[in-house]
Formats: C-alpha cells, structure tokens, sequence
C-alpha cells in the first residue's frame, strides 16, 4: 500500500505531523506507524497538535476511522492538548469529512490552509480584469514568443503552466509550438472556468487545467519537460517552495521558465519623477505584503540557487513603441485596480493611494503620447535540470 | 438506536436507462476471484475507472479524485461481501451532472442480509446520528459498513439495492451527488 508519512517538528509549542499520498488500508493494523507517530506527537506537543493533510490524495474509511480512534484517545489522554487538522480546498473530498469529527469533539479545529492566502485574488478575477489580463498577455507574448525556442520550448513536449491564469498561454503555444499535452494550474476557480471554455471552443483535447497550490501540486515527479511559471513567483512571499515545486515535477534534463517584473525598471518621459515616485511606493507596498516586484532583476539568482544547469535569461522589452499604445495604456490603467487594494491591505492614507493614481494616469499618458516614451522590462529566465542533483 | 421502519427508495428500473436522460459512459466486468486476491485492487480500479470516467470534465483531476473516494468506498465493501465464484459487473451511467454507478455481484444470505441493512440505515431518517455514533463508540477493527454511510451522510449520495428474484446476485445502485465541472459537490 503506498503510504507516505514523514514527520516535522514547527517550533517548540505545535508540533506537526504529516500525512501524504494515498491511505488506503486494509485493516487498522496497517496504520500501526501513523498511529504510534501521532500518539508520540501528542505526548510531547504542547498546545495545539497541527495533522497537516495537505497533500493526502486520498483516505479511505479504515484510515478516517483511525485517526477518529486517535482523536478520542486524546481527548482522554491528553484533555489540554487541541488537535488541528489542517486541510487543502485542492483536495475535494477532505473538508465535509473532517467537519464531522471537528463537530463531534471540542478538542479538534480544522484550517483550511489555502482558504484565502491569496489576498488579492478576488479583484484579479473580477469580470473587467479578466479582459484586461487578456490584454496584457496579448502584448506580452508578441514578444516573449520570439525568445521561447531559445529557451528549449519545441514542439511534442510535455508542458506545465504553474499558475496559469486565464490560460490564454496555453492557446499560444498551442498554436505556435504544438506541445505533446499541456497541464495548466491556477488557484483561482472563475480564472480556470475561463480557461477551460477557451479549450472546449477551440476544440482543444490535449489542454487540460487543474485547480491546485503551486506550492503543494498533486503533479507527478519527473513528469514534464518543460515547466513555466509566469509572472507570478513575484507575488508570493515565499516564491522559494513553488521553485522547489517546479524542481520537482521537471524531468532531468527538461527547463524550467520564469518570468517577473522589474519595476524598477518602468521608465516613462515625460512625468518621469511622479511615475518613478509611484512605482517605488508600490514596491514598497509590496515589500509589506511579501511581495517583491523587483524580482525580474533576481532570475539569475533564483535560477542558480535552484540547482539549474545552462541558464538563460533575455529581456521582454515592452514599450510604446514596440506594442500597441492603446493596449499598453489599457494594461497601466488596470493597476488602479491592484494597486487600490494592495493600499487598502497595507492600510494606506486615502492620499497615498490618490497619487499612486495620478502616477499611473501620468504613465498612461506618456505611453499615448506622440512624443512620450514608456517602457515595462519583464525578465524571462530558463533553467535546465541536472540529470544528477 | 433502532432502525425504523422506512419505505426504502425503490432502485431506477432498466427501462429507465434506455431513455435519453441516462448516458451510458462505461462497463467493466470482471471475475470475483480475480478482483479479491488483492486488496489494492479497489484502489487501482478506483482510480482508472474514475479518471475514465472524468475525461471530459473542466477539471478531470479533480472530478476523477472525488469520484475515486466514492468508488474506492464502494469497491472495498464489495472486496468484503461478495460470494465466493461469479462476476462482478459495473456499469457508469450519468444523468445531468450526476454520475450514477451500479454494480452487480454475487452474494450470499449473509453478504444479502448485510446489503438489505446497510440500504436500510443509508435510507434512515436521521442517517447523520447513526454515522456519528459509529465514531463516537467506533467498533473493534474494521467497520465495514462505515464506508457506505459516510457515502451517504457526508457526500450525499443515495443507495439503493435491486434484487432479481430467484438469483444470488444483487445490483446496488450508488448515485453520486452533482458534481460541476469543476469537480465541485
Ligand atoms: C499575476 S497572475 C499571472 C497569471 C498568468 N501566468 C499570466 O501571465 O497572465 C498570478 C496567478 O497566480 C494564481 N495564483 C495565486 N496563488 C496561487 C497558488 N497558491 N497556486 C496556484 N496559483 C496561484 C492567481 O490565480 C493568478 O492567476
């Protein structure tokens, strides 16, 4: 039976234990080892017990019945101590289950771990936003496209897109490089509705999306030749477990592809000294929310620090001049949107987010200027994964 | 507790499924002995059979790990209650959103008395009290019918049992609750 188990301590009040893969068992007997973990765990716990379950694929009702046992054995052994379940939203059949046992024992809570730690995602899937993401991928990809068969993209390859978004990547290297099947994962529900009906229009059968934690995928190890990860790790405060992640479901030998932000790079003339205002204070903004939108200009370091081989890192210059005026003013504009909650999370005065506004309008402005000049640097980067780590 | 009396739901008659509002997705079949020399059988049908059958779902994964929790349920308690020789026989069908699975097996008078009664307290008015009491007072080893209520009390599905007269073969019927294509219950 493929059981996995591996404990962890976090800290010196919770201790965890983890459960993950698949639990299903014959016989109660054959959950003798998990069992003896988590007593032992409950002895020397102090506090609150965390049963993280995170990654449990599936669980049958021997098992379910079991930690049932061991949820009542420590409610009589150890009355002070709180069991924590804590749980995924990725894992569908997880959350009714264990409602049961924390309505039937005060000593048990469950957390939903990945419930909202996204803390700007109901704006980002907003009706109007979608059409301006699909704008901004648009402009983009007129240019990283060019570059993408540089960095090892071709046809007949089997291709992750790690926090795909609204999917439309996936149509354009559909269209473009043909690979063998492609497996997009986003933690958004509307963004990957989105995604699915643009498949199923275009009568795509080799696209196939995925409600997932970049940073807890079900994917298989070893299982895709070429893994993207675009525009995001510079909005996560731990970007490092997705890289581990992107490591992980990477074949020896496939790349792995990030891109992200420079904004410190965004330039525009005229109004430069606003704009430049504005931008810093978003960055910084966005250091206070875990955020580095910065991180276009650490690729390399992320890439090495990754353990990748033959690393490659080009420059996706956009600009007024290279792409279309309008959609890059439209792209800019939307930031109002982004940038008015990251100012509403981090408690920002009302002015400071009034002349982040004025900023971004400034910026609009240059970009459709006849005279004006704007540009927004994104870095692409790609790794190959070593063949012996 | 004690079961009261209820009228049992009434399992969908063949002729149902010849109409168009039941689509035939898949049949298997397959010998009993061959099913019961080994346990991770359930699992590893469970999983096939619930990626097949998720295929063309917005988010096959996750829809095929839920249908595979239900499926798995269900197969593990065949694993436990079937007659020794024969065939076991699984039909996926859909209805809408809901996918129903029936499944036809040989059986004995026990393994019978023992589908009868599991029917019978899926079918109880206050399902969810039974299905907590078994954790509260959980019995030595397994409980074999615990799969089967939890199918019912906590995913929603409904359980009903056909019995061709004159044969010792069942059919239970598992209606899965409308999944979206997301895989969302
Ligand atoms: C800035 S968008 C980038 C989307 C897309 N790659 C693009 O280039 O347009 C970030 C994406 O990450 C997704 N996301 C946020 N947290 C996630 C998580 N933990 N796991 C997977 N996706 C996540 C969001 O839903 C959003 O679609």
């Amino acid at each position: 039976m493929p059981v996995a188990l591996n404990m962890r301590l976090t800290g010196d009040k919770e201790q965890e234990v983890t459960l993950t893969g698949t639990l299903r068992p014959f016989v109660a007997e054959e959950m003798a080892s998990v069992r003896r973990s988590l007593e032992q765990a409950a002895w020397s716990a102090r506090g609150a017990l965390c049963v993280n379950l995170k990654r449990l694929k599936y669980m049958n009702n021997v098992a379910f019945l079991e930690l049932n046992r061991f949820v009542r054995w420590a409610a009589s052994a150890r009355p002070d101590l709180r069991v924590k379940f804590i749980l995924s939203s990725v894992i569908p059949w997880a959350i009714r289950k264990f409602q049961v046992i924390a309505e039937l024992y005060p000593n048990v809570t469950i957390e939903v771990y990945d419930k909202a730690f996204y803390p700007i995602q109901h704006v980002i899937e907003d009706d109007e936003f979608i059409n301006v993401l699909r704008t901004q991928e648009k402009i983009i990809w007129e240019h990283e496209q060019e570059k993408l068969a540089w960095h090892g993209m071709r046809p007949g390859l089997r291709v992750a897109d790690i926090c795909c978004g609204l999917g439309d990547f996936a149509i354009l290297l559909q269209r473009d490089f043909r690979p063998e099947y492609l497996v997009g994962v986003d933690h958004s529900k509307p963004f990957l509705r989105y995604a699915r009906q643009v498949v199923s229009d275009f009568g795509l059968e080799n696209i196939e999306y995925q409600y997932g934690d970049a940073a807890a995928l079900l994917l298989p190890d070893s299982s895709f030749d070429f893994v993207t990860c675009r525009l995001s790790l510079q909005v996560f405060n731990e970007p490092q477990h997705i890289l581990r992640e992107l490591l992980r479901i990477c074949k020896p030998g496939g790349r792995i592809y990030i891109t992200n932000e420079l904004m410190a790079g965004i330039v525009a003339h005229p109004g430069e000294n606003l704009i430049r205002w504005t931008y810093d204070k978003v960055i910084e903004i966005g250091h206070s929310l875990g955020m580095d939108m910065d991180t276009g200009l650490k690729t390399r370091e992320i890439l090495t620090d990754a353990g990748l081989e033959d690393i490659k890192i080009h420059l996706i210059d956009i600009n007024n001049m290279n792409s279309d005026p309008n959609d890059f003013g439209k792209v800019v504009e939307s930031w109002t949107y982004v940038t008015g909650q990251m100012c509403m999370r981090s408690s920002q005065p009302p002015e400071v987010f009034e002349r982040i506004k004025e900023g971004l309008m400034a910026h609009v402005e240059a970009i459709n200027s006849d005279r004006g000049f704007a540009s927004w640097p994104i870095y692409a980067g790609s790794g190959r994964k070593p063949f012996r780590a | 507790m004690s079961i009261v009396k209820t009228i049992t739901p009434a399992p969908p008659m063949e002729a149902d499924f010849a109409s168009s509002r039941y689509r035939m997705i898949m049949a298997a079949r397959f010998t009993v002995g061959g099913f019961a020399r080994e346990w991770a059988h359930c699992h590893l049908l469970a999983n096939y059979l619930a990626r097949y059958v998720s295929a063309n779902e917005g988010d096959p994964e996750r829809h095929a790990t839920l249908l595979s929790t239900f499926i798995n349920e269900l197969l593990e308690v065949i694993y436990r209650n079937h007659a020794a020789d024969g065939q076991i026989e699984l039909i996926f069908r859909k209805r809408g959103r809901h996918v129903i699975l029936q499944i036809a097996l040989p059986v004995t008078e026990q393994n019978r008395v023992f589908y009868r009664m599991a029917v019978q307290i899926v079918n109880q008015p206050d399902l969810k009290s039974w299905y907590r009491a078994r954790l509260e007072e959980p019995a030595e080893g397994e409980d074999t019918m615990l799969g089967l209520l939890e199918l019912a009390a906590v995913y929603a599905c409904t359980l009903t049992i056909s019995e061709p007269p004159g044969q010792d073969r069942i059919s239970l019927f598992l209606e899965l609750p409308e999944v979206d294509e997301m895989g969302e219950v």
